[in-house]
């Protein structure tokens, strides 16, 4: 109930973020049930519809990515000082956070079940009810379990997820503390079912940071305290005035260089004996193609999710490195400290959107039966990764609220913070803009001859 | 209209501010000297640091007028207000609130290098304040590295760097044990008085105050010429009003 009631009263901006996740929640739960419909309409064809199974793990893990960004963003489930009094604490907000994701990935589910009926014709008395009844197996009985299975799905994914990403951790400092709370953090991969099938970028949200604890003495050599011992601070949350140690220098880069090459040579030496043009199978015509490619491709795209963090410290470095002024300074060293908020989402927008200019670069012309259904899927996975994008940059700015307000305070121009913001921005499209091309190129090449 | 005097920097009259419609300031009106450190008194919740706010720009008024330097303040578009703020007026919190992605002399140098002050006179500047204030040798540490009396000093300095003309202090040594707190008021008032910085001081601490040339008590958003507060009983319980005496 509480969560209801935090819910209704929250504010417009947060009330569309849960709106996306509905509505994101309601498309995957459509191609769910979809491809349910065209299991049971071709009996025969039990690989197809395991095919088009499989594709679906793509947007059900960039839903689950968006509702656990979301999750974090929502100011109803930060941790607060009045309530922490009264017995909220970060376990009961945890469970708080976790209910209003299932809430809204449940009622997106609705909405698709909802759709689902109406175009099998399930529904009577509506106009233009039952429109796609034959494609959809309206002759044969709706197997219950098999929906409700199905439309979970989505809601326990993000819950857990969410939950587990959003637990109460102990204070930082220790070699073995994971990180800040509220970072995505390795546990995360344990909570979800299906990332271990072969969808492109299903395991990119989830990827482990390679270099974790590895990473722990950088900050120590990076500026080291002098005398004094390094202090393990606890960056309470509810104590904006204390501030946190830096994090570590993200170490991504080598980790993420090597998959992204092993998926690049793989890709290559897959696509050698197919004719042109040999893309991979979709599921909107089913032609057998390499399995070499794909796994080229998911390994690709996990190596940009594993070098965004930190090819993005490497813009914030770049961009205050000589003699900076003010804009250059508070531009790159705040890109430097936020460097593993922001990179990974942008390290998967990278890869989709690769991914998006291959695929368009492969399938122009030659097949253009792209399904509404793919289409659907593939809105989704774009529309998820930018969605992601945007609610950590949201979270960002959360978290220099206080910041931002004491500088305003000492006079600094908001045309200043705003142009920081813009030149942060910038440098990243001019890193990964390139760098995304490049990736497409190199993925398409191989197999347009 | 009454011209405001000839000596009074700032110059505030029948200042009247709501919070959401609570009443914070009800009809202040008082002078700032030039070069004078004028401490603004009174309890906790008497209207310090709304009328702070309000003295420097940062919140409009309702009712009232405010002159700086005979311009007035109280019809300024907020991108006038703002620039001066950062020309005219330095700021110091209760807490420090540093940029914590810089470095102590970064930190104090970063609001000459929003005026426009080049990189080397900026670094300059700042790292002789901080030697000033007893933190030369923090200067290369991150804030999360400091100590609080530490991180309070850099933010001294921060406000002091530029040279305001005003410098608004809202109770600067809250954060900071007895020791801390004497020191840093000292150079604070010190530096102040020898570079000519006019200082207005939210403090409800007499000590605090007694540094002050003069003093402005508030209670309750009025201003008062003395805080006649009901004296507080020695014990706990009086022994008339109890029950079971």
């Amino acid at each position: 109930m509480l969560a209801l009631r935090l819910a209704r009263g929250a504010r417009p901006a947060v009330q569309l973020r849960r709106l996306l996740v509905a509505a994101a929640s309601a498309g995957t739960g459509f191609l769910l049930l979809c491809t349910m419909g065209y299991a049971m309409g071709h009996p025969d064809a039990a690989a197809a519809a395991a095919l088009r199974l499989a594709w679906c793990v793509a947007p059900v893990a960039a839903t689950v990515q968006f509702a656990v960004a979301v999750a974090r963003t929502d100011p109803a489930t930060r941790p607060r000082s009045g309530l922490s009094a009264i017995g909220l604490g970060p376990g009961r907000l945890m469970a708080l956070s976790a209910v209003s994701t299932a809430l809204s990935c449940t009622l997106g589910s609705l909405a698709a079940l909802l759709a689902f009926l109406y175009l099998r014709g399930d529904l009577s008395g509506l106009p233009f009810g039952g429109g796609a009844a034959s494609l959809l197996a309206a002759d044969v009985p709706l197997p219950v379990p098999a929906t409700l299975t199905l439309l979970a799905l989505v809601p326990v994914a993000a819950s857990v997820t969410g939950a587990l990403v959003l637990r109460p951790r102990p204070a930082r400092g220790g070699p073995a503390a994971p990180g800040r709370p509220g970072r995505p953090g390795g546990g995360a991969a344990h909570g979800r079912p299906g990332t271990g099938g072969d969808g492109t970028s299903a395991v990119v949200p989830e990827a482990e940071h390679p270099a974790g604890p590895d990473d722990a003495p950088d900050p120590a050599a990076g500026n080291a305290p002098g005398a004094r011992p390094p202090r393990t601070r606890p960056g309470h949350p509810l104590d904006p005035h204390h501030p946190t140690a830096p994090l570590p220098t993200p170490g991504g880069l080598p980790w993420g260089s090597a998959v992204l090459a092993a998926g690049l040579a793989v890709e290559t030496y897959a696509a050698r004996g197919v004719p042109a043009p040999g893309g991979p199978a979709l599921p909107g015509g089913f032609t057998g193609g390499p399995l070499g490619v794909l796994v080229g491709w998911a390994l690709t795209a996990v190596g940009l999710a594993l070098a965004g963090p930190a090819l993005t410290h490497v813009c914030g470095r770049l961009l205050q490195a000589v003699r900076p002024g003010a804009l250059r300074l508070l531009a790159g060293r705040v890109l430097m400290e936020e460097a593993t908020r922001i990179g990974r989402p942008l390290g998967v927008v990278c890869a989709v959107a690769s991914g998006a200019y291959a695929a368009a670069t492969l399938y122009t012309g030659s097949r253009p039966d792209i399904g509404p259904l793919t289409a659907l899927g593939a809105l989704l996975v774009a529309g998820c990764a930018v969605a992601t994008l945007l609610t950590a940059a949201v979270e960002a700015r959360n978290a220099r609220a206080d910041t931002t307000a004491a500088l305003l305070r000492i006079g600094a121009p908001a045309a200043t913070l705003r142009s920081a913001a813009a030149l942060r921005a910038g440098a990243l499209f001019a890193v990964f803009g390139p760098l995304t091309w490049a990736v497409a190129e190199l993925a398409a090449l191989p197999l347009v001859h | 209209m009454v011209a405001p005097p000839d000596n009074d920097v700032l110059w505030a009259r029948a200042l009247h501010v709501k919070h959401n419609g609570s009443p914070a300031l009800c009809g202040v009106s008082l002078g700032v000297r030039e070069g004078e450190i004028l401490a603004v008194g009174g309890p906790r919740g008497s209207g310090k640091t709304t009328l702070l706010q309000c003295l420097s720009g940062l919140l409009p008024a309702e009712q009232g007028e405010i002159w700086f330097n005979s311009v007035p303040v109280h019809t300024m578009g907020p991108l006038v207000r703002e620039r001066l703020r950062r020309d005219r007026f330095g700021w110091i919190d209760p807490a420090p609130v540093l940029v914590p992605e810089l470095n102590a002399w970064e930190n104090a140098a970063l609001p000459l290098m929003l005026r426009g002050v080049g990189r080397r006179r900026a670094k300059t500047t700042a790292m002789e304040w901080l030697e000033r204030l007893d933190i030369g040798g923090c200067a290369r540490k991150r804030p999360y590295a400091l100590l609080q009396a530490e991180r309070q000093r850099v933010a001294i300095a921060r406000a002091l760097a530029p040279a305001p003309t005003v410098l608004f202090a809202d109770e600067p040594t809250a954060p900071l044990h007895r020791a801390d707190r004497a020191h840093v008021l000292r150079t604070l008032t010190t530096a102040a008085r020898s570079h000519g910085i006019t200082v207005v001081l939210a403090t409800h601490d007499t000590d605090t105050a007694a540094l002050a040339d003069r003093t402005v008590s508030l209670l309750d958003g009025r201003r008062v010429n003395t805080v006649h507060l009901p004296p507080v009983a020695e014990t706990e319980g009086r022994a008339a009003c109890s029950l079971s005496a």
